[in-house]
């Protein structure tokens, strides 16, 4: 019986093992890539990491940079060449602005309302209510056209609102918020009322505090989402390399298989790429259960 | 209770955020999909049915639906039963099931555009790892598993492998040709998603109470199979069904890796909708055509939500 446990154990070892090989795959590919020199590449050799030679660049040297500041290590150059051909750092900032933007904002708008209809009595709470479970419906990427349309119209398309106002309203926001609200007992808030309170006050000095855990699932959920976004960006920025986010930085750093080096270009690409992966692995469980979230739905 | 008008100002922002942007938009869809509008004209005419009659005749809109309703039905079942496999075979691991949980997790993380970039590089004919990994297999137990010459009714002379060696290593350009760029896709979209179901049913699985497998045993259902059809999956039953809406929405939407890889090609059969939208909307400035696709897209998901909620009703109590 051991023994056969032993047996059954070892082949899912094998299976997962197989199946996470596969998954790691193009992980292994990108930082490869990004550390290895050109010929390395192209004759797919050297490994992980290549045989990391000093030597002389070609494509740095035609840039216009001396022989001498273009003579280093692959992975070193590649990483250096990324950072002088793009403005990465503007990327990530960018990616920052949006991101935080708009999970502020739509915790400004989602925790009042969904106090309201979890803990106020007022006419046209169930019509709200369902409004919002009607609005949880509609996928933001599926109406993107006609957003699109509207803030064009607006004279919106290429700035910062429009990467952010369509993500405003979190109406999932509004529904989780308003689902822990409902499990606060009223106690606190009347006593918090007894204590001469307004409701303002009660929102945000005794309902947030307790909803903090909820809240940060919720962070997580927006932020990865929106940090990861590439559709949005895409349809609104059409060429303002100032109000680039990662995605579409990543975009421009590709240039096609046909581009010259794919070195700084992997290395550009990881760059962007890893904050979020580095995040994830250092607080993974609260990562899973922010992205899942939408499992309570 | 309270007699103040507090609860106003707590909902207006929602309640004006969500018509502006949520539901004012449905109706622009719809209205616009009605007329030869395109952005920057000053007028348009009314002309009924005639987007959506071309979205049904003319061969490139045929061609999208084709592609979306492939990729929808290839990698929704085949993630989410990935998903199961996986989260059952994690469970009954005695130990190192947290590496692999945060392993395949990790694509669901990670910059979709950033690994479809490298995907590009891994299949790709002469830079990548793949086709590198099958070209030095010729001839070989590579040769022999993916070659598929395990199969009875594979001549070992004519597989796809044996033949692509005997060509001088002519292994598929796996994103650029016709017959294999879709099924690329479709791959890319599993590999992606199959670890979200996967933590998705890792949770439903711990809401099983152990008594119940003990009661199948005694009942006769001793082999692992029997207890999965008698317990496990009609336990999970709320969970499967969440997990399939969702990622039936999700993998409606795939945009990234078409827009990045294949651009809808080669001769559209990885048109998708969203892509179609984008192309044709904004890089080609045929606003009217893209809110017609807007507005089949948008009823698609609405269906299916409603189905699932139906069935939420009917069926899944237990």
């Amino acid at each position: 019986m051991e023994a056969k446990q032993y047996i059954g154990e070892g082949w899912k070892h094998a299976i997962l093992i197989v199946g996470a090989i596969v998954v790691l795959l193009p992980f292994y590919m990108m930082v490869s890539m990004s550390l290895k020199s050109q010929q390395e590449i192209q004759s797919i050799s050297g490994g992980l990491i290549g045989a990391q030679e000093t030597q002389t660049f070609p494509v740095c040297v035609k840039t216009g940079y001396s022989e001498e500041e273009c003579t280093m290590k692959p992975y070193k150059y590649n990483y250096w060449f990324a950072f002088e051909k793009a403005p990465i750092p503007r990327y990530l900032m960018n990616g920052v602005i949006v991101t935080l933007s708009i999970f502020i904002i739509q915790v400004l708008v989602a925790l009042p309302c969904a106090y309201a209809l979890a803990k106020l009595r007022f006419y046209g709470r169930e019509f709200v209510f369902s409004m919002v479970l009607f609005c949880l419906l509609i996928p933001v990427h599926g109406i993107a056209l006609p957003l699109y349309v509207m803030l064009a119209q607006a004279g919106l398309v290429d700035t910062y609102s429009a990467l952010i106002l369509p993500w405003t309203i979190s109406v999932f926001g509004i529904f989780l918020m308003r689902q822990f609200f409902m499990t606060v007992p009223d106690e606190l808030i009347d006593a918090a009322r007894m204590d001469g309170m307004g409701e303002y006050a009660i929102v945000w000095k005794v309902m947030l505090p307790t909803a903090i855990p909820a809240l940060l699932a919720f962070a997580i959920f927006s932020v990865v989402a929106h940090w990861n976004d590439y559709f949005w960006p895409r349809m609104v920025i059409t060429g303002n390399r100032d109000l680039f986010t990662p995605p579409l930085g990543i975009r421009e750093f590709r240039g096609g298989i046909d581009s010259d080096e794919f070195g700084p270009m992997m290395a550009s690409i990881v760059t962007v790429t890893v904050p979020l992966i580095v995040a994830f692995i250092i607080a993974q469980k609260r990562f899973i259960e922010g992205i899942t979230l939408t499992g309570m739905k | 209770m309270h007699n103040s008008k507090a609860h106003l100002w707590f909902i207006a922002p929602a309640i004006i955020l969500m018509i502006i942007i949520l539901i004012f938009p449905l109706f622009l869809a719809g209205g616009i999909s009605f007329t030869d509008y395109n952005l920057g004209n000053k007028t348009f005419e009314w002309i009924g049915l005639e987007n959506y009659d071309k979205m049904f005749n003319r061969k490139t809109y045929v061609k999208m639906i084709w592609a979306t309703a492939t990729y929808v039905i290839v990698v929704v079942p085949i993630s989410v039963i990935l998903g199961l496999c996986a989260a059952m075979l994690l469970n009954s691991l005695r130990f190192g099931a947290d590496i692999y949980k945060t392993i395949f997790f990790l694509p669901v993380m990670a910059t979709l555009l950033a690994m479809a970039i490298a995907w590009e590089f891994t299949l790709h004919p002469t830079l990548g790892i793949v086709n590198n990994f099958l070209a030095n297999g010729c001839g070989g137990a590579r040769e022999f598993i993916f070659g598929f010459h395990w199969l009875p009714w594979v001549d070992s002379e004519q597989s796809w492998y044996a033949v692509a060696c005997a060509n001088n290593m002519d292994f598929p350009y796996w994103l650029k040709q016709k017959n294999t760029a879709i099924w690329t896709v479709c791959f890319i979209g599993i590999w992606q998603a199959f670890g979200f179901n996967m933590v998705l049913y890792l949770a439903g699985l711990t809401g099983i109470p152990r008594e119940l497998y003990q009661a199948a045993e005694m009942d006769g259902a001793k082999s692992t199979w029997e207890q999965f059809k008698l317990v496990t999956w009609p336990m999970l039953g709320p969970t499967t069904l969440f997990v399939v809406t969702i990622t039936t929405i999700r993998t409606f939407q795939v945009f990234d890796t078409i827009e990045i890889l294949t651009k809808g090609g080669p001769s559209k059969t990885t048109y998708v909708m969203m892509y179609a939208i984008f192309e044709k909307a904004i890089q080609q400035n045929l606003t009217s055509i893209g809110a017609a696709i807007t507005v089949v897209f948008i009823g698609f998901i609405l269906i299916l939500t409603f189905f699932q909620r139906y069935i939420i009703e009917k069926r899944v109590h237990y």
